[in-house]
């Protein structure tokens, strides 16, 4: 803040000098701040009229206004609008894209060539659905279930939830009153595709798929063993 | 470096574009131009909008900084408190009341003035203390909470012409004074 002194006043400038300091406060109406603007560009002495106004009202304020820490929100505001997006150059702009679709590549010449994912079995069509509803064991999970009959496999998405630790899920089949029958254990991602043999397909329609949580393995006793997490029945899609 | 040098030097360089500058900047300004939105806006959410586009201007235009013959800090503060006062005013937020019992036109300077005065205080304060005080007080709610002659007229139930005249004869004694 400097300690600028104002020129000695002339009785003939003490208007335009109050004009000067009702501008620094915002007191003018539109039409008197447009012909004060006016007259602003061509007077250099009225321009330091306003600066040396301006001047001492910055200084009521470093004395008078205290000082209030805000929001770190803010700073992380700034950084996102003024940084994020800007100067940077073509390359630091490519290469995230370039490295991810390297990984993707990587990890699908990996689940090819270990046999993870059989191209052909991306393109399944689905005539029986089943959105497995969760149980009171089951709370968070979103599972569904696409069976392809004619292909004779089963695709099961598990979009939302995780088994507790230690333990795997396992998909169960229950026609009927028969007794539950183990299609296959879920993978940990999220799509899991199981073939089903043709007897397990000429009982579908209808029938009910439970999702159970097994130790890693399965059950070992051919029947579920642990807490029902979510089930629902088949029907046409 | 004194800190108006600090200050001074930090814009500079934001203006090449310096980042680092940028956030020491904002470190050592950002409270004392957060509680000049408050001041004016005397809310927080609205404030910290304020606060943000102030900033992002000083990054887009510190460049024309060295030009208009500020100091540092009266640049930063004038943007804020200019943009601050251009919220309020279109949100038309109510004045705060005043008390017409301080307003009497022959009220006598603050008690505190003499004393002021006596000592090294600023030039603008020890002006400001010569004023009635009641006049004081609407310069002050003029500048720091950006109260508009109708805001005047509205907070203290005083017809906007009087208000306008009070508040124009207060601001040529303060002149008066500063040139002294």
């Amino acid at each position: 803040m400097s300690d600028q002194t104002l020129p000695p006043d002339g009785p003939e400038e003490d208007e335009d000098r109050v004009l000067a300091a009702e501008y620094a406060l915002g007191l003018l109406t539109d039409k008197e701040r447009a012909l004060f603007e006016a007259q602003l560009e061509t007077d250099a002495g009225l321009r330091a009229e306003v600066v040396a106004w301006d001047e001492h009202f910055a200084t009521v304020i470093m004395d008078e206004v205290e000082e209030v820490a805000p929001s770190p929100q803010v700073t992380k505001r700034l950084q996102a609008i003024l940084f994020k997006r800007e100067k940077q150059s073509f390359w630091q702009h490519i290469w995230p894209y370039g490295l991810g679709g390297l990984a993707a590549a990587l990890v699908l010449w990996l689940a090819i060539n270990t046999g993870i994912i059989n191209p052909e079995e991306q393109a399944l069509r689905s005539d029986l659905v089943a959105e497995l509803a969760p149980t009171a064991d089951g709370e968070g999970l979103v599972i569904r279930a696409n069976v392809d009959t004619e292909r004779g496999a089963v695709q099961v998405v598990l979009s939302a939830g995780t088994p507790p630790e230690d333990r795997v899920f396992e998909l169960w089949l229950i026609a009927g009153d028969s007794a539950p029958v183990s299609l296959g254990l879920l993978d940990e991602s999220e799509s899991t595709i199981i073939d089903l043999p043709p007897d397990v397909l000429a009982v579908l329609p209808g029938a009910l798929l439970a999702i159970s949580d097994e130790p890693p393995g399965g059950s070992p006793t051919g029947a579920p063993t642990g807490a029902v997490r979510a089930a629902g029945s088949l029907s046409s899609s | 470096m004194t800190p108006q040098e600090e200050v001074e030097n930090l814009i500079a360089r934001v203006a090449m574009g310096d980042r680092a500058a940028f956030n020491r900047l904002y470190d050592r300004t950002s409270a004392k131009l957060f509680g000049v939105c408050l001041r004016v806006l005397n809310d927080r959410v609205e404030a910290e909008e304020v606060l943000q586009d102030v900033f992002v201007t000083v990054w887009n235009k510190a460049d024309s900084y060295k030009v208009n013959g500020y100091s540092p800090m009266t640049w930063l503060i004038t943007i804020t408190r200019n943009r601050a006062v251009d919220r309020r005013r279109a949100m038309k937020l109510p004045p705060v009341p005043i008390e017409t019992a301080d307003l009497m036109p022959d009220s006598k300077p603050g008690p505190e003035a003499s004393a002021v005065a006596a000592s090294e205080a600023r030039q603008i304060t020890a002006c400001l203390d010569e004023l009635p005080r009641a006049r004081a007080h609407l310069v002050r709610r003029a500048y720091l909470e950006g109260d508009s002659y109708a805001d005047l007229a509205q907070a203290t139930g005083i017809n906007l012409n009087t208000i306008r005249t009070w508040l124009r004869r207060s601001l040529m004694a303060l002149r008066e004074c500063l040139s002294r």
